[in-house]
Formats: structure tokens, sequence, C-alpha cells
């Protein structure tokens, strides 16, 4: 009988402690708090205070319930912006004696995946800086309007103009934007100088660059460095953007609408024309992004295309940085060279299951509108855009020689377009991304990948 | 009173009932959830079916029309031939090799497991780095003998190739344990009958390792069947999206496509079920065609 009843309680032991982990967290309440319960506006006030002033500093306390915070953002590894977001969070945690739970990545499709199925499978975190376009409009329903939190906390997002920053597809904003981003040429000059090829400028048309790619090659010299298999999304945009202008280039058009769709398929064309020309590398085919980019920080290939972010990790990376620059992708048709890809694209929001507990919430808001106070957005803006109502004070000696290279060349753009695939689900881009090596290839005709990404787009607006 | 312990089996199955709860809960709900999910339309994980898909069997047409799943099954095979001969084979080999020296034993044990306990994506990044077109270790080795253009391992065939190597290299210290530990188990005193009858060292392995070590082989090959229909870390770091030109798709890789990067869920799960049910079928008719024996 004594055995039974040990084996009953040792059995009984072993259960609840394996369902010891499926019990719910304060994450996870569903009750919501009173909008302007007394430590809210405590927490409103202060925050309220920093969100024009001062970034939190240290010796600072807070009034707020010390919490555990789960953060996602896509600054990690060599982006510029990395180490400020943790120096920033860092600071917000000493303020607040709360922990941080930071689980940043670079952003790619796979990353973008990751964390889609997060918000499907109510692993989200609880404040997100993440893009606002069509990468999140599968949990839209999951994020906190940023109207809605500025009922209960006026001052949230207050020293932003949000007419800068593109409404989510449902019309709403989620993101208080911290940077924005430019996109654009980056070159080797000394591999130019040797072949006794321009640096394209604001000048220089499609064509002519074309030809001075060509003459690279024929000099034995890679003209572009680029991966056709895991990263086509900047030539993707440049090589339609050349077929459309800045009021057009990121409207999604109708598979069913030829002349709506032509342009990308006369852009894909293009990109497939480079391929046939050699322009890119040998094994375009079989690299992936970040190979891509060593060999142009190596100096083997003369052009690569990359956003801001890139700036600092090829000053970085290369022997001698005084031999890079960075210009616009020339242009051609309605698109001027010197209208370019940028603009607001991410920003942090507030996830559903976060707001819906009183401590998270006060802590999620309280974390946000300390790491988009004016000092240390002019800090992540730096050397591309912002949204601040009191323009930023950038000091320039904070960055290189790359990075107020790209300042400049952003600042002199004739237009700012935003990125077309911004508009398109990840899955939907598929047909497109995922298999270029096809298109290129010959096995699908970029028409039909055209098509079926749209096609795709169509039916994810439907469902 | 100390043999009721062995006659009344109940306190066993209260023992039993917790780890069967978690199975019931954590394994089997979800697989035949998983079957279910594979009739209906699902755009997300997470997301409910969208009703039934038409015809409601259409994932498993797909399966077979789909030339990117023909790719990762075909290359699933190749690595499952890999995994049988290169890793159970080479494993054999350097366990009766190790088994027969009398110094240096623990050590080549230690050695040749240690690419287990090594993650795999950090394997991946190394084997990156060795096949690298440009500046790779290979390609330097090849420079450094003469070879006048680089030679891309990623590309066309030779990718297939690229990636079962650095598989199998990974799991043959895993095989290799299993072996050493089934040869452990061979006395000694019949190596030592065998040799006084003039048995030669190849006869010793003929009829005296292999017939002993055969019910430890057949589980090396149930396990080697199973774990090639599933590998995906590895390549996937590798080789990611089938890369180069959906050439390098496996089904494990392939079912992950599926349901993360292009939400088809519902195709993700029949592929997964593909995969299930290939590991039962192939790990039987391999357990049939060598038969365990009791010696």
């Amino acid at each position: 009988m004594k055995r039974k009843g040990l084996a009953l309680t040792m059995a009984m032991a072993m259960g609840v402690s394996m369902l010891a982990g499926c019990g719910s967290t304060p994450a996870d309440a569903t009750t919501a708090a009173p909008a302007t319960s007394p430590k809210t506006e405590a927490a409103t006030t202060k925050a309220g205070n920093d969100s024009t002033t001062e970034a939190p500093t240290e010796g600072q306390t807070s009034a707020l319930t010390p919490v555990k915070l789960s953060v996602f953002s896509t600054y990690a590894g060599n982006d510029a912006n990395a180490r400020l977001f943790q120096d920033a969070y860092k600071a917000w945690e000493k303020k607040t004696g709360s922990t941080v739970y930071d689980s940043s990545a670079i952003s790619d499709e796979t990353v973008k995946a990751r964390v889609t199925a997060d918000f499907e499978s109510g692993a989200e975190p609880d404040v997100l800086m993440y893009f606002t376009g069509a990468d999140a409009d599968s949990f839209l329903d999951k994020l906190v309007p940023v109207s809605e939190i500025q009922k209960a906390y006026p001052e949230y997002a207050s020293n932003m103009d949000m007419t800068k920053v593109p409404a989510s597809s449902d019309g709403n904003h989620y993101g208080v934007p911290v940077n924005g981003y430019w996109e654009g040429l980056f070159v080797n000059t000394k591999l130019l100088k040797d072949a006794g090829v321009d640096v394209p400028d604001e000048n220089t048309t499609w064509e002519e660059f074309i030809k001075d790619c060509e003459t690279l090659k024929e000099k034995g010299i890679t003209p572009i460095s680029a991966s056709l298999a895991t990263e086509i999304h900047y030539w993707f945009e440049f090589c339609i953007f050349n077929h459309r202008d800045v009021q057009t280039q990121n409207v999604i058009p109708s598979p069913d609408n030829k002349d709506d769709y032509l342009p990308l398929v006369e852009g894909i064309t293009d990109m497939k024309e480079m391929y046939e020309k050699g322009l890119f590398p040998e094994n375009t085919l079989s690299m992936d992004g970040k190979e891509a980019k060593q060999l142009f920080i190596d100096g083997k290939a003369a052009f690569y295309c990359d956003g801001n972010w890139a700036a600092q990790s090829i000053f970085e990376g290369a022997e001698n940085p005084e031999d890079f620059t960075v210009t616009y992708v020339p242009g051609e048709g309605n698109r001027k060279s010197t209208d370019i890809i940028a603009g607001m694209s991410s920003g942090y929001m507030i996830t559903r299951k976060a707001w819906e507990d009183p401590e998270i919430r006060e802590a999620a808001v309280d974390f946000v509108m300390s790491m988009t106070t004016d000092d240390v957005v002019a800090k992540f803006a730096g050397v591309s855009t912002d949204a601040l109502k009191t323009p930023a004070k950038i000091d320039k000696s904070q960055y290189n020689a790359l990075q107020l290279s790209g300042k400049d060349m952003a600042s002199k753009a004739t237009g700012l377009a935003l990125a077309l695939q911004d508009g398109i689900p990840t899955e939907a881009r598929v047909p497109v991304f995922d298999n270029m090596a096809a298109i290129v290839s010959g096995e699908v005709t970029p028409e039909e990948a055209v098509v079926e990404m749209l096609t795709l787009v169509a039916e994810s607006k439907t469902e | 009173m100390g043999s009721m312990i062995y006659k009344n089996k109940k306190p066993l199955l209260i023992f039993l009932i917790p780890a069967f709860a978690f199975m019931v809960v954590f394994l089997y709900y979800p697989f035949f959830l998983n079957i279910w999910n594979s009739f209906h339309v699902i755009k997300g994980l997470g997301q409910s079916a969208k009703g039934w898909n038409d015809p409601w069997y259409s994932n498993y047409l797909k399966i077979f029309t789909d030339p990117k799943m023909r790719t990762a099954m075909v290359n699933t095979l190749w690595m499952m031939l890999a995994t049988l001969i290169g890793q159970v084979g080479i494993a054999l080999l350097l366990a009766m090799m190790v088994d027969n020296i009398k110094r240096g034993a623990k050590l080549f044990r230690v050695l040749y497991f240690l690419p287990i306990v090594i993650s795999a994506t950090a394997l991946a990044l190394l084997f990156n780095l060795i096949f690298l077109y440009d500046t790779g270790m290979l390609n330097q080795i090849r420079m450094a003998f003469g070879a006048n253009e680089l030679l891309d391992f990623k590309k066309g065939s030779l990718a297939v190739l690229t990636m079962i190597i650095p598989v199998t290299w990974q799991y043959v210290g895993f095989y290799f344990i299993i072996l050493v530990t089934g040869l452990n188990n061979i006395s000694p005193d019949i190596y030592e009958a065998a040799s006084i009858d003039g048995a030669t060292k190849l006869q010793r392995v003929r009829f005296i390792t292999l017939p002993l070590l055969h019910n430890v082989i057949c589980t090396c090959i149930t396990l080697a069947i199973t774990g090639a229909l599933k590998v995906f870390d590895l390549p996937y770091t590798m080789f990611p999206n089938g890369m180069p030109n959906n050439k390098t798709w496996l089904t494990g890789t392939y079912m992950y496509y599926q349901t993360i990067s292009t939400k088809d869920v519902d195709y993700g799960s029949a592929i997964a079920l593909v995969i299930v049910v290939l590991g039962v079928v192939l790990s039987q008719i391999a357990n049939h065609a060598l038969k365990e024996k009791d010696y």
C-alpha cells in the first residue's frame, strides 16, 4: 500500500513538473487595465517629459514596476544602429529596473517569416521595431495603433510628424519611426579608375551604366556584386523603378491588367539581360547576400547596391575605405537617376498582447518613448532620414566618409519612392524573389513570375 | 512481499501515465492534427483552416507533380545512400580499427564523436568557408596546385555532393559510438579462440565481428534512414531556399520552406506526413531485409 502511495505521489509530481511550463504568464493576461490608472498617469507624465528632452541616462530611476520585456528589432549584426540600440535599451533597463529580452536579427526573408510565425503561434514579442508595410499586414490585428495608444498616453509619439510616415494597409499607423532608409549604389572608385571608367553620377544614364559594366567585364573585373539566389530586392526595385516613376513605384498592379504590370516584367527582364551579359559574379546563383557584400568589400567587384545600413560595415571591412563611395543607381525613362528608393518603412510597435497586460503595457509605452526621444532618434537617423517635428541635429564627426557620402546623395535626391516590395507580402514574393535563378536561366519567363506574384498579392488581400 | 512488486504491475502503469500523457499531448495529437491539416486550406502557422482543399487530397496529388518535391525526394534518396555507406560504413570501419588498437582508443573515440556536439549551424558556416567560391579553402588549395580557374562547389550537380559531404561527416561519430559499444560487447575470448584456430584478421571480422554486430548495424541503418529524411539545419544553412536554382531541396528543408516561407501550411503538413510514412516504410523494409538475429 505504501509503495502504491509513493508511486502515485511520484507520478503526480512528474506530471505537475511537466505541466509547470504550460501556465500562463502575466504577458498572457487578457484583462485590459483602466486607461488612466494612477500608475499609468505617473508613467505617462514621466515618459512624456522624456519624449522631447533627454534620452535615459545612468542613475535615473523610474516609478515603473520592473518587468521582463521581450523586444525584437532589425538592429543586429553589422548594422551601425545595432550598438546604439543595445546602448539605448540598456540605459532604459538601468532607469526602470526592467529586463529587455532582445531577439533582434538582421532582416531577411527567413527572419521575416520567423516574425510572422511568432505572431501566428502567439509567441510575439511585447515590442518590435519592424517594417510597417506588407510584412506586418498579416498581424496588424495583433498590434496597437499609435492613435489608440495616444488616447491613454497623449505624449506618445508626440515629437513625431506622423504625416511623413506611410500608414499601414488598413490606414492606421502602428510604428513610431526612428530612422528612415535610402538605397544607393556603392562604388569601388579604385577599380573604376584602373579600368578608365568614370564613377556614375546624377547625369549617368542606365544605358551608359550598362556600357561601363561591360567595359569592366572586358577588363576582367566583376561589374556588380549581387546574389540572385537570396538577395535580389535591391536590383528588383531599381530595375522596375526605371520603368515607372516616383508616384507609381510602390503601387501594386493588378495581375489581370498587362499594361499595369508590364513595368515589372520589363524591370525583371532587365535583370535577366544583366545576368546574360555576365555583369553579376560567376557564382551569383549559388552565393548568398553576405558573400556578395564581402566580394565587394574585398575589392573584387566595382558596384554593389544596398541601403544606408551597409555603409558602416563596408567602410570598416574595407582595407582602403577611401576607395569607396555611394552614388545614384543610374536611371532611364521617367525615372531620373536622382530619384531614389527611400523613406520610412519601419517603427516601434506595441503588440496587443503587451497592451492588455497593465504592467507590460506601461513598460512597453515607456520603452518606446525612451527609444524615440529626439536625442535617440538623432543618433539612429544619423545619415538616413527621420520623422521628427524638430529636425535632428547631427554630429557629422560621428559618421564615416561613406555614411556622409550616402547622406549627401540622399539629401540631393529629386524624388523619394518607397520600395515596391514593402507592399508585397513575404509569401507572395516567392515566385520572383526565390525564383530569380529560374527566371534568369529561362526556365520561367519574367511575365509568368510577375503574374504569379501579383495573383498571390491579390489573394492575400481577399483573405 | 519482496516479490509482490514484480507481480503487481499497477505501480508501473501509474509511472507510465505521465510520459504517455506527454506523448499524447505533444506528439500524437499534433501528428493526427497534422494529417487533418493536410486536407484543409491553411495560409499561416496558427491560423485556422479555411475549409477543405478541392479536392480534399489535392496536396497529395501536388506532391507527385511538384518538380521541387521531386528534386527533394531524389536528393533525400541520395542523402540516404550517402548516410548508409558514408556514415554507417565509415563508422563501422573506424570502430573496428579503433577497437583493434591498444593505445589511444579513448582519444579517437572523443575525436570522432566531437562533430556531434558542435552545432550543425556552426558546422555549416565552417563548410561554407571551406567550399567558398572566392578564397575558400579548397579553391586556395586547388590554385596552389596549379588550377587556373576557381571551381564553384555549390553550382549545378556539384551542389548536392557539397551538401551531402558535411552531413555525412557530421554524423559518422554518432554511429561510431554505437558500433564501438557493440564491439565492446563481443567477448575477447571468441577472438582468442579464433586466433588459436588459425583465423586471419579478415576472417575474424567476416565470421565473428560482423555477425555479432548484425543487430547493432540494423539499428544504425534504421536511424540513418529516418535521419536522412529529417535532416534540415546544416543543408538549410549552406543552401538556403534550395540554392542554386532549386537544386538542393531535401524533404526536410522543403517542408520547412513550404510551411514558413510560402505559408502553404497544409502542403507543408502533407510533406511532413510523407516524411513520416517514408521513414516508417523504408526502415521496415531495411529491418525485414536485415532480419535481427540471435546468436
